[in-house]
């Protein structure tokens, strides 16, 4: 379970500072899929990566399954992250010198995984992904989607409580888009929490939950098919 | 974790995948140590040549020698003969100063030296038995000269490897008789000196042997004493006692620089010492520059290395890296390739080296070796330069939320 609460967080700007989250309340079940909206500098991505222990936050509190995350030292916070959390971005993020069997490894290398054990399920990562084919191509070798497979592959490897998805359909078409929803519900399927930020209504609406910031604030918050609803509060269909 | 296999895997990995890098790295540090090294190594040749040079003869010894007079004095002509006879010696040697060694010199030149079937002209030289040492000849086989053997005006000889060559071919020639100068000796020993036919080309035999056989005189040619553990004053003063003692005992003119001759080989040296001084500074500074240079070059590329990686920081930190695992990981892979590259420069240092050394054999440039200690250090340098250089943009990589390294354009 991932609670928020209170939570602040600005950012320093020229002479002052910006305030992009302004006490957020949020408490999402382990096994959920969410959706988080709004417009473009409305604070997703600066929550999702608050909850990604990716950046830190200025008030409020944040415990995962009980445990104060504000607490943690650098090193503990790795170890969250290692364990728990499994990101998707927007951009891929491969490591440009690895092959795709390498990169979606990597996670297992900081668990001090044996490298036999890590290629073998690495493979079999890439295969529940269906590019198994792909294994030995350096990322500039792959398509958008692939890499996207890539990418997700290397969040699950090591089977996390929660995945973070800051955009991941943001560069790929709608029909490699599909494709990827597809994983992330069938990962959703398994019991892993999936949180994902996005611009679009079509994505929005293939979680069960959305929620809608606005200036840094939770404005809506509920089931998909009533928050995605386009013309009840005017979204823009342009990503 | 610094000797886990794995992560020489992902640095080999890292290293392969960044050719330019690697190549870059591995330049300004191998390069460096080439040219220290070749540097060290001719600098060092160049001692060498000018040391062996001059070694041939103890570089703490006096050479005392007499000629003819130039200026009159106290009424007697010039152009009159000195000579340096066993009592001018005796004094020297027991009365004037204390001595650890010391040996006349008198030479035979184009003395018949007969051996069973052959016989060539050669240099009959009457020594005494320091005189190896104080010369620094190298021994081949046998013995040298006892002070029994100058004691007893023994019929003994050592005779260099022209000699032993020309006369004796592929055969031993110790315990052979060889007539010098018509008169029988026994052969004893055999020495060489590389590269110096001048010193093989003599047959040493005491002293007092060839006052007694060939001359029925008392002159000792010239005198050579060691100036012992004497500092370079004290030698040089032991020298004008030396001369002013001969100059009394025979009525030379104080200002006549031929009459007697007295060589400080200690101020020679000192000298010698002082050029090598200035060679070994220059390459120091040289080789100083080379090594700051290559330092500032290492610096440089693992800055621009890690800043270009801080996004792989930012990924792999998503990924669970802790901060030391990316700090290990990166200060490693400095010194993994600064070490490799610079003993690869090493390698190809000593090489060139080698290969040179035999185009470049000349009077004042021999056996240009390598200086380990100093390679070693240049290397210690180079390779300390390379993991804090690596160590301070990582510390600054790692030290930043990990979002920010992931946005770091
Ligand atoms: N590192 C930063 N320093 C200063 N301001 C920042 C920083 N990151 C984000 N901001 C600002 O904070 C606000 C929220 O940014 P955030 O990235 O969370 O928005 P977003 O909702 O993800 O927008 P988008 O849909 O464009 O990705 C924006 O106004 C942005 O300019
Ligand atoms: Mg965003």
């Amino acid at each position: 379970m991932l609670s928020l609460r209170s939570i602040e967080k600005s950012y320093p700007l020229a002479g002052g500072q910006l305030p992009v989250l302004k006490g957020i309340d949020l408490i999402i079940e382990q096994g959920e899929m969410v959706a988080i909206m709004g417009s473009s500098g409305s604070g997703k991505s600066t929550l999702l990566n608050v909850l990604g222990l990716l950046d830190n936050f200025d008030a409020g509190s944040y415990h995962l399954d009980d445990v104060d995350m504000s607490e943690l030292s650098e090193r503990q916070a790795a170890r969250y992250r290692s364990r728990f959390l499994g990101f998707v971005f927007q951009s891929f993020n491969l490591i440009a010198f690895k092959s795709a069997l390498e990169n979606v490894a990597l996670p297992l290398f900081y668990q001090k995984i044996p490298r036999r054990e890590r290629q073998k399920r690495a493979l079999a990562m890439l295969e529940r992904m269906g590019i198994a084919d792909r294994a030995h191509h350096l990322p500039s070798e792959l398509s958008g989607g692939q890499k996207q497979r890539v990418a997700m592959a290397r969040a699950l490897i090591t089977t996390p409580r929660v995945i973070l998805a800051d955009e991941p359909t943001g560069a790929l078409d709608s029909v490699t888009s599909n494709e990827v929803m597809d994983v992330l519900r069938e990962v959703n399927s398994t019991g892993i929490t999936v949180i994902i930020v996005t611009h679009e209504a079509d994505i929005a609406a293939r979680c069960d939950r959305t929620i809608r910031l606005k200036d840094g604030r939770i404005i809506e918050d509920g089931n998909s098919s009533e928050v995605v609803e386009p013309t009840a509060h005017g979204i823009s269909p342009i990503s | 974790m610094i000797f886990s296999r794995e992560l020489w895997i992902e640095i080999g990995h890292t290293v392969i995948a960044n050719p330019l890098r690697t190549a870059l790295t591995g330049l300004s540090v191998g390069l460096g140590i080439f040219i220290l090294v070749v540097m060290q190594g001719l600098g060092f040749g160049l001692q060498n040549g000018v040391q062996q040079d001059f070694g041939d003869e103890a570089s703490n010894s006096l050479w005392i020698r007499t000629n003819r007079t130039t200026l009159p004095f106290r009424g007697r002509q010039a152009n009159r003969s000195i000579e340096l006879r066993n009592a001018d010696k005796e004094i020297l040697t027991e009365k004037l100063f204390e001595t650890p060694l010391h040996s006349a010199r008198r030479m035979l030149w184009g003395s018949t030296i007969q051996a069973e079937n052959e016989e060539g002209r050669f240099a009959v030289v009457g020594v005494n038995e320091d005189y190896d040492q104080l010369e620094s000849i190298p021994l081949v086989s046998g013995r040298w000269l006892h002070q029994e053997d100058v004691a007893q005006s023994a019929k003994v000889c050592v005779i260099g490897q022209t000699i032993v060559d020309d006369l004796f071919k592929k055969k031993n020639p110790i315990g052979e008789y060889i007539r010098l100068r018509n008169v029988t000796f026994r052969v004893i020993g055999t020495f060489s000196r590389s590269g110096s036919r001048w010193t093989n080309s003599m047959a040493l035999i005491p002293i007092t042997t060839l006052q007694r056989v060939f001359e029925g005189a008392d002159q000792v040619g010239r005198v050579i004493v060691s100036t012992g553990d004497r500092t370079v004053e004290e030698a040089s003063a032991m020298a004008s006692m030396a001369d002013g003692a001969l100059r009394t005992r025979h009525a030379v003119h104080p200002d006549d620089q031929r009459a007697v001759r007295v060589e400080d080989n200690n101020e020679e040296f000192a000298m010698y010492q002082r050029i090598f001084m200035g060679i070994r500074l220059f390459i120091w500074v040289i080789g100083g520059f080379t090594l700051f240079a290559g330092a500032i070059g290492v610096a440089n590329i693992m800055s621009i290395v890690v800043k270009e990686r801080t996004v792989e920081i930012g990924v792999r930190k998503a990924l669970g890296a802790t901060s030391s695992s990316i700090v290990i990981l990166i200060v490693v892979e400095a010194i993994a390739l600064t070490s490799i590259s610079g003993i690869l420069g090493m390698i190809a240092g000593v090489l060139t080296l080698e290969f040179v050394a035999p185009f470049a054999e000349h009077d004042y440039f021999s056996n240009p070796a390598v200086n380990l200690n100093v390679t070693i250090t240049a290397l210690g340098v180079l390779v300390l330069s390379g993991a804090l250089s690596g160590l301070a943009p990582a510390l600054r990589a790692v030290r930043i939320r990990p979002i920010e390294a992931l946005r770091y354009e």
